[in-house]
């Protein structure tokens, strides 16, 4: 370990697929305990991302440590202290839900009783076999079997997806106590409700480079429009629109809406026209930018698609 | 034991999938009686029936298995936890074998009865079967590991194992046919089965001697093991 607390670490990381930069030079880190959200469209290279992390994929340039190991030069002690959900609930269909875990707990060396631990913790159907579960429980058995060796980082690839919402809000609680426990998680997700409330911060993937890293709130304020204020007022009048003028002043349904940089500011201008036009006001909000809105702000050019450029059948961007 | 943890794995999850009971159960076996039936004594046959069923078996198998595993990303599993690429590929040829030898012994245990002066070597044809099966197991990771897309993985085993019923003598001695059909004969491993097994079993050879056959063979498999542990490599 480096004796800092930054988990993982990524220097300029970069995968090529013949002509198709998958990844271009990212660079970020995670710092220990935190969920770390890795946001971006189809295809922007989230999954490539947790690949070259985990191991899976070479790095074709720059360099990543997980744990304080070098993932190219110690790939077996990063694989010993990570573990990994992938996009799917990828064990084995012919294996009951406990000899899959008791495969995977000889694989890495863990106890037997660690199984016997998991299976009764995460309530999962001991002898039903995997092939047979729902696609909730299968989630919930890929993720257990992720923890099989107690690792301190999870690397969770797209963990609620094609789940119903039940499973999937399962799936979302499962995440945040294992965070308690004191795990690091990076998580990638397209998934903006699971961005609002699960990771501690984000990073914005667009075309293989990073466009924004940040606390929520801190990527929420990097929308240039500000906050926007949305007030009912009686009577609404000529006057009173012309001074608001400023703040381009639209109407919203049956409000009006502007957009402030500076709301107390706003406020202050607001109320001393109430005294001067004497409307009465019936209601007002404030919103800020979703991380919704950032994200289709920074990747809307990503429409196109990308063209892979081996013909595998299923590359993994 | 890794290796072993593997090994139960793969029997329990893929014994019983179709393309391991069809190409490598049943088709050798009627492939077998199907000359039983038509010839009554095999004694000459012998040897390529039993080599058929070990080359269809193993590479049935293991095919199977990595075209599922593959596909389903279960095979990241294996990668994903700390195990050294030699011992996955190692314990993918093993399991390979191990079926392909009692798919391969139970041919043998029918050809058995329709044998003229039976079984010449016991020991040697059994110790051979084990060598074959090895072999061809590796060449059946090698292949499902080389094509990429594993959907085709199938269509292309057979495209080289269905000809190597010919070029490897297993019907009729290579001696039989022209030398440009025993030069493609001899870049195939059934070839070297097919010969070390018409030695331990009847007692001669057709152009090989054993000797050379059964090295050829052992080469053959460190060489498939060796390539398929570099090509997982470069896949991941």
């Amino acid at each position: 370990m480096e004796g800092d607390e930054r988990v993982i670490r990524a220097v300029n990381l970069t995968k090529r697929y013949g002509e198709l930069v998958a990844v271009d030079h990212v660079s970020f880190e995670v710092k220990k305990g935190e969920i770390f959200g890795f946001l971006g469209p189809n295809g922007a290279g989230k999954t490539t991302t947790v690949r070259m992390l985990s191991t899976l994929t070479r790095i074709d340039e720059g360099e990543a440590h997980v744990n304080g190991y070098n993932v190219m030069t110690e790939r077996l002690k990063v694989k010993e202290s990570i573990g990994v959900v992938q996009d799917v609930s990828n064990l084995y269909d012919e294996l009951t839900v406990e000899e899959n875990l008791n495969f995977l707990a000889e694989l890495y060396g863990a106890p037997k009783a660690s199984v016997d631990s998991l299976i009764k913790d995460f309530n999962l159907p001991r002898k039903q076999k995997f092939g047979r579960l729902s696609s909730g429980y299968k989630r919930r058995t890929a993720i257990v079997a992720a923890l099989i060796h107690d690792p301190p980082v999870l690397f969770m690839d797209e963990p609620t997806v094609a789940l119903d919402v039940h499973s999937a809000k399962l799936v979302r609680e499962m995440i945040l106590s294992l965070n308690k426990e004191g795990r690091t998680i990076f998580l990638t997700t397209h998934n903006m409700g699971e961005a609002e409330k699960l990771p501690h911060r984000i990073a914005i993937i667009n075309r293989g480079r990073i466009v924004a890293v940040g606390k929520r709130s801190e990527i929420r304020g990097l929308l240039g429009s500000g906050i926007r204020v949305r007030f009912k007022v009686e009577p609404i009048s000529n006057k009173l629109l012309r001074r608001l003028e400023e703040y381009s002043p639209s109407f919203d349904e049956d409000m009006i809406a502007v957009e402030v940089q500076d709301v107390d500011s706003f406020l202050e201008e607001f109320y001393s026209l109430r005294e001067e036009l004497g409307f009465r006001v019936l209601h007002m909000e404030t919103q800020l930018p979703s991380i919704e809105d950032v994200f289709l702000e920074l990747t809307e050019e990503s429409e196109e698609p990308q063209t892979c450029a081996v013909s595998c059948g299923g590359c993994p961007i | 034991m890794r290796m072993l943890a593997i090994i139960r794995k793969e029997l329990k999850e893929y014994m019983l999938k179709p393309g391991s009971i069809s190409w490598g159960l049943i088709f050798p076996l009627v492939f077998t009686l199907s000359f039983i039936v038509r010839f009554g004594e095999v004694d000459h046959l012998a040897p390529g029936l039993v080599s058929i069923s070990a080359l269809f078996a193993t590479t049935s198998f293991v095919a199977s298995s990595l075209i599922f595993e593959r596909r389903l990303k279960t095979f990241e599993r294996l990668l994903l936890a700390p195990i050294r690429y030699g011992e996955i590929i190692l314990a993918k040829i093993l399991v390979g074998a191990l079926f392909g030898t009692m798919v391969s012994l139970i041919t043998l245990l029918i050809v058995a009865n329709f044998l003229r002066y039976g079984i010449d070597r016991p020991v040697l044809t059994l110790l051979i079967i084990i060598i074959a099966n090895f072999t061809f197991s590796a060449f059946g990771v090698y292949l499902s590991l080389a094509v990429r897309n594993p959907i085709n993985v199938m269509s292309y085993l057979n495209l080289l194992r269905l000809p190597m019923i010919f070029t490897g003598g297993a019907i009729a001695p290579l001696s039989l046919y022209p030398k440009w059909f025993i030069t493609a004969g001899l870049v195939t491993p059934l070839t070297y089965s097919v010969e070390c097994l018409r030695f331990s079993i009847l007692n001669y050879y057709d152009i090989i001697p054993f000797a050379y056959s059964v090295l050829l063979l052992s080469i053959m498999g460190m060489l498939f093991f060796v390539l398929s542990v570099r090509t997982l490599k470069k896949l991941y």
